[in-house]
């Protein structure tokens, strides 16, 4: 980083990860709470990749038997409940409970101890998923869950799915409170001159996120209390004699805007970071706002496209088909505006700016599936297919992972006071984004031509080649995470001292120091537009978006 | 080397996974990367294929036109590009260019559902015009087939699919009628129509009109159990005549010789 000077850490701070135990099980501190909420995702994100890659060796070729039918599917249940529950969100959870107040120029959260009682839900509601394993087998129906599948008729012989719904409750109850906490920290605790509209456009993806979770975290809960009844309590909610796509409705309302929980903070962070490494600010910032919110609102209408083989009247059908093709006009608008962005500006392709373009490069693949698998006819096809497979990761991993990934590189120097290797990111980003196409592209075209999803094994042999070729990218992936992981160790205790702002950023995290104090800020810099630090810059005479010659 | 990728050699890299791309698609004899569903033999089944090439025909522009700008942005405005010393211009916003790309997917999604919606009423109805029906009924793990003249086949499941086919005649508008027993399955032929759903607790329509004698795969595509994988199904349609001689033998009582899953269409 030639152009930023590389201050010495204040000595205070310099042991931030370690500290006592004591303080860590104790403390109100939101950015130690989400460093805790990080750690918690990056481990559950390995956990869930070992069981991805023991899917994959299962599937590498036909009537293999690698593991059984039975393990095979509490896996798929274990890596989906992981993946979605444990490690995105409660990684987005963590990522925003350390920036969003230093965004803001606050001190903490609105409510510490609200935030510390919310965090160590999520290791109780983990260990409530794990315990499954041990009462005979774990949920064995998918991250889903569809009853009658998941009733008592069909799985006398563990509890698996009872601690599975006992988790997924406790992970809800957990959400409501980092929702409530998120919502009056942005709106309580912003300081002097940080206007709604001079938010960074993170915190407002947050305030999205956060809604979205308080309208939906209770009708989750309410689904699985209900399942919990026809279990244990002999009611008939959702059994054979009862109305089974019910429990459809319940969860997809959930379901669905979850898909957004996990993606919209990821839009808020390529938003932070495409307007620094292009020189230029965030192009349309008012139509950014509008388009969370509409994502916001549609999402909320569409959750019954998950089951247009169900039955169902077929303008309904056509209702959430168009509802659904309609949220394509906001993330459409986003997608503009980002490259809008770059346009005429001098782009430095740092690895966090890899990591966007990359979101950006795959996300569309997903977003353009997206429309086919809302379109009803073409939907009865893709159903519960490869396709569907292929479609969500391009989602969740090209859109959910490649945003995480460019957030730590972005961030990493702020929580840590040193750069991530760059070499080594490099090598991380190239790996991912191959390693990630060879998995999931071919994927596509596998359901097209009528491989289900969720099968333990298959006995067409024209399946074979194709299916080793995305094992084998799949291992590819996890040595792409290796290299992170070796990047992320070697870096935090040896890396290149950050300084407090080593890209020439905007936003007020990159103000006080890295690591900040304790209490943030030792005095909040004035906020007299939605980029604080360029202002800054300007007013101490320097260039307000200097083009530092290019790093390394 | 890595720093070599990282700067000035992008568009080789980009280049490489084209050629590769390439490649892997031109491989003959290597399934499951057919970029369509198999060439359908029921008209709901080509319905479903006309819509997806539909879709595909703005869906490609927007894919080609999306990731071009992405790659003109990496060629052009990275810095290493820009002259020395160039400060970018400091745009806000642009209200017209706004307008324009909230307007034109709009106009693009409406056309696309539309044109769904359109299929969806021509083909997802519950037909009444049928000249037979059957009744299918899932279960842990296999399918019961119900004709209207009393014969049922039990269509049970194994993983290599040498499973008791379905049969029905060649140039008849058969009603599928879907049952669920346990838990919920989903009747899938790729070459047929697409999926619906067998839930305990009401029926689901479905139909098929197959015009060609042949054999056709597919398997059920709701996750019902351990069995799952093995719920495999075969639909084999019959001239009149076959069928009339299929249906004599069933009803003496015969069992039909096990026919081989060896020779699919």
């Amino acid at each position: 980083m030639a152009a930023t000077t590389v201050l010495p850490r204040p000595k205070a701070y310099d042991d931030t990860f370690f500290k006592p135990i004591s303080i860590w099980l104790t403390t109100t501190d939101h950015k130690l709470i989400g460093i805790m909420y990080m750690v918690t995702g990056i481990l559950s994100f390995i956990l869930a990749g070992i069981f991805a890659l023991i899917i994959r060796l299962q599937l590498s070729q036909p009537n293999l038997t690698v593991v059984d039918a039975e393990t095979y599917n509490q896996l798929i249940s274990a890596h989906g409940v992981t993946m979605i529950f444990f490690f995105v969100t409660i990684f987005l959870t963590g990522i925003a409970n350390y920036m969003v107040p230093i965004m803001i120029g606050a001190r903490d959260m609105a409510f510490p101890r609200v935030n510390l009682l919310g965090f160590w839900l999520i290791p109780v509601s983990i260990i409530l998923y794990y315990s499954g394993f041990f009462t005979g087998g774990a949920l064995n129906a998918g991250w889903t869950g569809y009853a009658p599948l998941t009733e008592k008729a069909y799985q006398s012989h563990s509890l698996g799915v009872d601690f599975w719904a006992l988790s997924i409750i406790v992970w809800a109850i957990s959400g409501i409170m980092a929702s409530t906490n998120f919502l009056t920290t942005i709106i309580a605790l912003r300081a002097p001159g940080m206007k709604l509209t001079r938010m960074p456009l993170f915190v407002w993806a947050q305030i999205s996120t956060s809604i979205l979770l308080l309208v939906v975290g209770a009708p989750l809960a309410a689904a699985m209390i209900l399942l919990e009844f026809d279990r244990q309590l002999g009611t008939q909610f959702f059994t054979t004699q009862g109305r089974p796509v019910l429990y459809q409705h319940l969860f997809w309302f959930f379901g669905h805007p979850e898909v957004y929980i996990m993606i919209l903070p990821g839009f808020g962070m390529i938003s932070e970071i495409v307007p620094v490494f292009a020189r230029k600010p965030i192009f349309g910032y008012m139509s950014m706002v509008a388009a969370l919110f509409g994502i916001v609102f549609l999402s909320m209408t569409v959750w019954a496209h998950h089951m247009f083989t169900v039955g169902m009247n077929t303008y309904v059908e056509g209702f959430f088909m168009l509802m659904t093709m309609l949220i394509a006009v906001p993330t459409g608008i986003k997608f503009f505006n980002w490259i809008a962005t770059t346009w005429w500006g001098s782009v430095e392709f740092t690895v966090p700016m890899k990591f966007a373009w990359g979101f950006l490069a795959t996300f569309l693949i997903g977003g353009i599936t997206g429309v086919y698998l809302a379109s009803v006819p073409v939907d009865t096809q893709l159903h519960q297919s490869y396709y569907v497979v292929a479609h969500l990761h391009y989602v969740l991993f090209g859109g959910s992972v490649f945003t995480i990934f460019a957030g730590i590189y972005y961030w990493f120097p702020k929580i840590t006071g040193r750069m991530l290797n760059k070499t080594l990111g490099e090598w991380n980003f190239w790996t991912l984004f191959v390693g990630f196409n060879g998995t999931f592209l071919i994927m596509h075209t596998l359901g097209l031509e009528g491989m289900p999803r969720r099968i333990a094994t298959y006995a067409n042999p024209a399946w074979g080649t194709t299916n080793m070729i995305i094992t084998f990218s799949s291992f590819l992936i996890a040595f792409s995470v290796l290299l992170f992981l070796i990047n992320v160790i070697r870096s935090w205790n040896g890396g290149e001292i950050a300084g407090d702002d080593p890209w020439l950023a905007n936003t007020l995290e990159w103000a006080t120091t890295s690591p900040p104090p304790p209490y943030n800020f030792e005095r909040v810099p004035p906020v007299r537009s939605f980029m604080p630090l360029r202002d800054l810059r300007e007013a101490r005479g320097e260039p307000a978006e200097p083009v530092p010659a290019l790093s390394s | 080397m890595i720093a070599v990728i990282g700067r000035g050699r992008l568009p080789l890299s980009v280049l490489g996974l084209v050629a590769a791309a390439f490649l892997l698609s031109s491989c003959e004899g290597l399934g499951g990367i057919s970029p369509i569903f198999p060439t359908p033999v029921s008209p709901n089944g080509q319905g479903i294929y006309n819509t997806y090439i539909g879709i595909s025909i703005p869906a490609i522009i927007i894919f080609i036109g999306v990731e071009a700008a992405l790659l003109w942005v990496v060629l052009r405005y990275r810095r290493s590009k820009q002259p020395v010393g160039y400060v970018p211009p400091q745009i806000h916003d642009h209200r017209t260019l706004e307008i324009s790309w909230t307007i034109a997917p709009l106009i693009v999604v409406l056309a696309i559902a539309g044109y769904s919606f359109v299929e969806l009423q021509k083909d997802f109805l519950p037909i009444t015009n049928q000249q037979m029906t059957v009744v299918v009924s899932g279960h842990q793990f296999g399918w019961d087939y119900r004709y209207e003249n009393g014969i049922v086949i039990h269509q049970e499941g194994t993983l290599a699919g040498d499973v008791t086919p379905f049969v029905v005649p060649t140039h008849t508008l058969v009603k599928l009628q879907f049952q669920g027993t346990d838990v919920i399955h989903s009747w899938w032929v790729p070459a047929i129509s697409g999926k619906t759903d067998a839930v305990p607790g009401y029926d689901n329509y479905s139909w098929l009109k197959i015009d060609e004698p042949g054999k056709w795969r597919g398997e059920c595509a709701e996750l019902c159990g351990a069995g799952h994988g093995t719920m495999q199904i075969i639909v084999q349609a019959m001239d009149q005549h076959d069928y009339d001689i299929w249906v004599r033998v069933q009803q003496s009582g015969q069992h039909a010789a096990a026919p081989s899953g060896t020779s699919l269409g």
